[in-house]
């Protein structure tokens, strides 16, 4: 039996690779998911710490205020001037910074102890601006504190009866859970790799063998079902973690793409991450290929079992969104879950965090079980399926 | 030597209220002997193909018993299987992979080492004149390129018994010669047991000796074309099997 089982295997590998169009796409996209991911992420955080580091405010009227000039200018910020029409500009993200308008009475009014009116001019439906927005909040907020501080310290009272308590942040989150935020993406994507990798192959081997008609022949060999299943499976599963070696192996190099030097610093995937996400997706693997085939061998075409299969991708796709709506954050029975647990606990191999030998048990145990139930099924459903 | 005692086989279709039944083979016997090409004729609807799927052990029949040179098929599919090569309606090929690739694999299912296999496979392309498309991939063959890969991989094994279902399904007329001259070399130069099933009564004519005419699941006659047509009062062996093959229907029916 093991030899019939070989014999299949090796013949269906070389179907497989034979298929060189559909492997190049499945290879290339699974290789390209890694270094692409990293550089979009990449650019995202480079722009928001670009914006961070820019210290550049943009004020109407500042010629009004050479008080709140001179105290900007000492916080070493450069003052550009708004531009002709910045509300529409602001309307039409062509602007990216929030605008502080100043009147014309600002000085006199300072002066006198008014407490003049500016203007911050912003629009929440500009994303860009609106983050800036917080930045300049704080600095005309310190510059009114500075303001009054002078102003208490002239009648000699002390600046301290202002502030009734003082308030101390302390960030819990590690260098890689911060990283994790934008690094969550990751695991998905190696995920749909992994699954779009076994798709085509179990789709071809049991729905394909059936619309070409070559089922029925192959049954007239002596040779049992069950046999020609592990074949089957050992051969799709070998192509399935192939995407996943590559799309793991992929992130390696993929690091000397990032542009943000935060997030390279951040974004910890070594030979270390790597082997223990392969440790996580091979099994996964296994099993996917195996449910691919149960649902594709009741099905008469490759078109009707996509079809059907669509159900399940889209599962797997969905699967993961739960450990990012979820405020519960994770709960003891995502690592019963074949797809959520390996999302789960590839995300807690990038933040960092250890994991304990029986959670890596009980999915590896989840996969067996659901690759021997597909098997079976497969093997037994073979004969009818030929017939039909 | 392949006998058949007492098959019988049902289906049901449909589901439910709209389920009936079809009675596919109904207490069929018969034997085909070595050195004979036993002709299975029968019209569409017959069950031929269903008989032949229970003989090849891909259908549980609900009575009876199939034997393979002695061997229950019922009971020993797969050494039964080991002495018949099956050319199945279905013959699809795998077209990423060559004529030569697609024997072998089923030569090395059949427990032959690849060298084995690919001698086979050499000397069946003689036979079969074939031997230009060994190294081709499948993809695009003609009819006839395909009826032979697939029969060539039917008998990389060598079998002693042999069944052709509607092998000549699709083949122009060249290709039909060469595969009757192919047949009839197994059976004198071999001494194989030959089963070749179809509903063209010119097929039967000329290359059967045997011939077993099948009619609703049920054995309607037996013998050769000769005997078949002295039986039935004709000579000529289209209405000899129009009578045995729809004879009852035609009187029985509501028309």
């Amino acid at each position: 039996m093991i030899g019939a089982a070989w014999t299949v295997l090796c013949k269906e590998l070389r179907d497989a690779l034979r298929d060189r169009r559909t492997l190049l796409t499945i290879v290339l996209s699974s290789v390209a998911v890694g270094p692409l991911v990293l550089v979009l992420l990449s650019t995202l955080v480079a722009g928001i710490e670009q914006q961070a580091e820019s210290r550049e405010i943009v004020v109407a009227g500042i010629e009004h205020a050479p008080t709140l000039r001179n105290y900007l200018e000492r916080q070493t910020y450069s003052i550009r001037p708004a531009p002709g029409q910045f509300e529409q500009r602001l309307q039409d993200k062509r602007l990216g910074e929030p605008v502080l308008v100043i009147a014309e009475g600002f000085e006199a009014e300072l002066a006198r102890g008014e407490a003049p009116r500016v203007e911050l001019v912003l629009s929440s439906a500009n994303p860009r601006a609106q983050a800036g927005a917080s930045r300049l909040a704080r600095l005309l907020q310190g510059f009114a504190q500075e303001q009054a501080t002078l102003r208490l310290a002239w009648r000699g009272v002390s600046p301290a009866t202002l502030q009734a308590i003082e308030v101390d942040e302390r960030d819990l989150a590690s260098p890689a859970a911060r990283a994790a935020q934008w690094t969550a993406l990751v695991p998905f994507f190696v995920l749909m790799a992994v699954l779009y990798g076994a798709l085509h192959a179990a789709l071809d081997t049991t729905a394909g063998e059936r619309e070409r008609g070559s089922l029925e022949p192959l049954l007239l060999n002596p040779v049992s079902p069950l046999a020609l299943v592990l074949g089957k499976w050992g051969a799709v599963a070998a192509v399935a973690m192939l995407i996943a070696l590559l799309s793991c192996a992929s992130f390696l190099p993929g690091q000397w793409l990032l542009r943000s030097e935060t997030l390279a610093a951040m974004f910890r995937f070594g030979v270390g991450e790597g082997a223990m996400f392969l440790a996580l997706l091979l099994p996964l693997a296994a099993a996917l290929s195996a449910l691919l085939m149960a649902i594709a061998i009741r099905c008469r075409s490759v078109k009707e079992a996509q079809a059907n299969a669509t159900v399940l991708v889209l599962a797997v796709s969905l699967l993961p969104l739960l450990t990012l709506f979820n405020q519960e954050g994770e709960a003891p029975w995502h690592l019963g879950v074949p797809a959520l647990a390996q999302i789960t606990l590839m995300g807690r191999v990038l933040k960092g965090e250890p994991i304990a030998a029986w959670e890596l048990a009980l999915p590896l145990m989840v996969s067996t079980v659901l690759a021997a139930l597909c098997l079976a099924f497969v093997a037994r459903s073979l004969r009818t399926a030929a017939l039909k | 030597m392949i006998e058949v005692r007492g098959i019988a086989r049902r289906f049901v279709q449909g589901h439910g209220r709209s389920a009936r039944t079809v009675q596919a083979v109904d207490g069929l016997s018969w034997v085909a002997a070595d050195g004979a090409i036993s002709g299975l004729l029968g019209p569409n609807g017959a069950g031929k193909t269903t008989l032949l799927r229970i003989v090849a052990g891909l259908l549980a029949a609900d009575a009876g018993q199939v034997l393979v040179d002695g061997i229950d098929v019922a009971t020993q599919r797969q050494r039964a299987l080991a002495r018949i090569g099956v050319l199945s309606d279905a013959r699809g090929l795998y077209p990423r992979l060559t004529a030569l690739e697609n024997i072998v694999y089923y030569g090395q299912l059949h427990g032959l080492s690849r060298a084995a296999a690919e001698a086979r496979a050499a000397g069946l392309a003689r036979t079969l004149q074939m031997e230009p498309l060994l190294p081709r991939r499948t993809e695009g063959f003609s009819q006839g390129e395909r009826m032979k890969t697939a029969l060539a991989r039917a008998l990389v094994h060598d079998p002693h018994n042999i069944i052709l279902d509607e092998p000549t399904n699709g083949l122009d007329v060249p290709a039909t010669r060469a595969l009757r001259e192919a047949l009839r070399r197994l059976r004198d130069e071999q001494g194989k047991c030959i089963v070749f099933s179809t509903h063209l009564m010119q097929e039967v004519q000329r290359l059967c000796d045997p011939v077993l005419v099948m009619a609703r699941g049920r054995a309607v006659a037996a013998g050769t074309v000769a005997e078949l047509c002295a039986q039935t009062g004709h000579d000529d062996f289209e209405r000899c099997f129009v009578q045995l093959a729809f004879g009852d229907a035609v009187e029985e029916g509501p028309r």
